[in-house]
């Protein structure tokens, strides 16, 4: 007894030691962070300083105002990503969802082979469609402006694919009593299984969100001119237009950029979470 | 399937199944409709446009031709090019490596009880990375990868080492991208993990330790077997986008010290949008994308075939 006694409070010991050494692996991986925070409110003269910054020195918003003061039309860069990322959420969450429907809930001709093309969506990189889509853009007038990125990816097949899965895991009775009850198929989907999906379609709004404020390759590409950039592009630009001077001016744009996702996940962590490995496992 | 069909036979007294099947396939149609213009318009017809691309020299003033496997051909025969798909090889191979056993180490380690808060703090600290932009983070890894200002060879300093030349050395450059790229996206990785390990059986591993089997063994013989088609499929999942690899370089090293860390993505946007070799840049994305089909491929056959055992 007196050895298996032992034996836990060993394990408790080990269990302490492994999260006590977690722990400060875990304010390692936040460092960046926390530099990017303190740096925006070192003062300019002072922000290549060594020792590198953790806390910040003070709260004062000098830097903040700089960025708009700038050279670098941010307010507007701001916008059109903020443009971009809800068009394409709203649109995502809406035509993922009808298809998904269609998919997982009604039978027609051909329903399985469209759902195995889209599904082979999945595997395409962007580098393998930009080309044909820029020279498109060209010719039709989209090329620096923002609309044109959230026109690429009012749909995709992860959302349809995210969706249906959530949906095969529902119980079809309320459905299908409704219908007994001679109600169409329009009103089944928006009284009854519209309603059932909130926790699917919050996970697909925050992974879209996120996905599309992150964008680089196909912004780079597509959004050349200052006034249509978006945020990832032009915080590269405004880092070349500042120069070794004003990093703290940098970072202080750097925090507003990265402040909408970073606030989706502090407050709703376990959707985040939850939502963006959903792709990992249910595939 | 069977039950939306079972339906309509059910109320045929009320409407005639024929109706309710049409009814069904117009609102099919109908719903599916978005989606699938806007996939053949963005997604398919693109895809098809660049392989048709790929086997043309593409000039909208001359005009276009025909040209066969010239691009290809080009591709792997010029040596800057091979050199470049070396990299970006050698990139995908230590990422995913680390990435997938770091986040494997990772979730090993925090799959114990501990309270929420706690639980909380992790989650934050170790996933934050993967949801930040890259083009967000790697601006501020350039100033941690800096040389005599740089944060880490502050730190590297202070300590008496000497100074890491991390971004321009042109042997160390690429393997500071891939630290910072473990750094960005093994917390994804660890979530997974953590995932899986929580559905091991706990019978089993309560057994292995009432029998006293060493902790590395239960490793090898009960958890490594347990979930490795996760472990499999997060190395898929990782190669994919490792393969893809952009931002992370351009604004790290822009691809130098003169080739050394150039990747195929910043070599198709070069070619295609710089130099106007649209051609020879379609070429290069589908040998991309062809890449990222096998990988796919191996891996459905490979879940499949543990999937019957």
């Amino acid at each position: 007894m007196s050895s298996a006694l032992r034996t836990v409070s060993a394990k408790r010991w080990l269990d302490a030691s492994i999260i006590a050494v977690m722990v400060l692996l875990a304010i390692g991986m936040l460092l960046p962070f926390l530099w990017l925070f303190s740096t925006s409110f070192r003062l300019p003269s002072e922000a290549y300083k060594l020792p590198p910054a953790f806390l910040p020195p003070n709260l004062d918003l000098t830097n903040y105002f700089a960025v708009f003061d700038s050279r670098v039309p941010f307010l507007q860069i701001y916008g059109n990503s903020l443009l971009i990322a809800v068009v394409v959420t709203i649109g995502q969450m809406v035509t993922c969802t009808l298809a998904a429907f269609a998919f997982s809930r009604l039978s027609f001709k051909g329903r399985d082979a469209l759902f195995m093309v889209l599904l082979i969506g999945l595997m395409f990189p962007a580098q393998v469609t930009i080309l044909p889509i820029y020279l498109g853009y060209a010719r039709v007038g989209l090329i620096n402006q923002p609309i044109g990125i959230a026109l690429m990816y009012l749909t995709s097949s992860f959302g349809v694919f995210l969706m249906r899965q959530f949906m095969l895991s529902q119980p079809k009775a309320l459905e299908e009593a409704a219908l007994m009850d001679g109600a169409g198929y329009l009103k089944i989907f928006w009284r009854i299984s519209l309603p059932q999906l909130r926790p699917a379609l919050s996970a697909l709004g925050i992974i879209t969100f996120t996905q599309t404020w992150n964008y680089y390759f196909q912004a780079r590409v597509l959004l050349g001119r200052e006034s249509a950039m978006t945020l990832p592009v032009a915080m590269d630009m405004l880092r070349g237009y500042m120069g070794a001077g004003n990093l703290s001016v940098v970072m202080a744009a750097m925090s507003m950029a990265v402040l909408p996702v970073m606030l989706l996940f502090l407050i709703a962590q376990k959707f985040v979470i939850e939502g963006i490995t959903m792709s990992g496992i249910k595939n | 399937m069977s039950a939306s069909t079972a339906t309509p036979s059910a109320r045929a007294t009320r409407t005639r199944p024929s109706d309710l099947a049409r009814a069904q396939a117009l609102t099919g149609w109908l719903f599916v409709m978005p989606t699938t213009v806007l996939y053949l318009t963005f997604v398919l017809a693109p895809v098809i446009l660049t392989v048709i691309l790929s086997f043309s020299y593409f000039d909208p003033m001359i005009g276009s031709r025909w040209v066969g496997l010239d691009n290809y051909a080009r591709f792997f025969t010029s040596p800057r090019s091979l050199k470049i798909f070396f990299n970006t090889l050698q990139f995908t191979f230590f990422a995913v490596t680390f990435n997938v056993s770091v986040g494997l180490i990772l979730a090993m380690a925090l799959n114990r009880a501990m309270p929420g808060w706690l639980l909380y703090f992790f989650r934050l600290a170790f996933f934050l990375p993967v949801i930040i932009a890259a083009a967000f983070v790697s601006i501020v890894w350039t100033y941690f990868f800096g040389d005599d200002l740089g944060v880490i060879n502050y730190f590297l300093r202070l300590v008496g080492l000497a100074n890491v030349r991390w971004l321009t050395d042109s042997t160390m450059a690429m393997t500071s991208i891939i630290i910072m790229d473990v750094w960005k996206n093994t917390g994804f990785f660890m979530i997974i993990f953590i995932a899986a390990l929580q559905g091991l059986p706990r019978s089993i591993t309560e057994a292995a330790v009432m029998d006293g089997t060493p902790a590395w063994r239960q490793f090898f013989r009960i958890t490594l077997p347990y979930i490795s088609p996760v472990v499999f499929f997060c190395i898929v999942f990782a190669s994919i986008g490792a393969l893809q690899v952009y931002e992370s370089i351009v604004i790290l090293t822009k691809g130098g010290p003169g080739d050394a860390t150039r990747s195929l993505s910043i070599l198709i946007v070069e070619e295609g949008f710089s130099s106007f070799q649209v051609g020879y840049a379609a070429a290069i994305s589908v040998v991309m994308t062809v890449i990222i089909l096998i990988i796919t491929a191996i891996q459905q056959l490979l879940s499949r075939k543990w999937v019957q055992q």
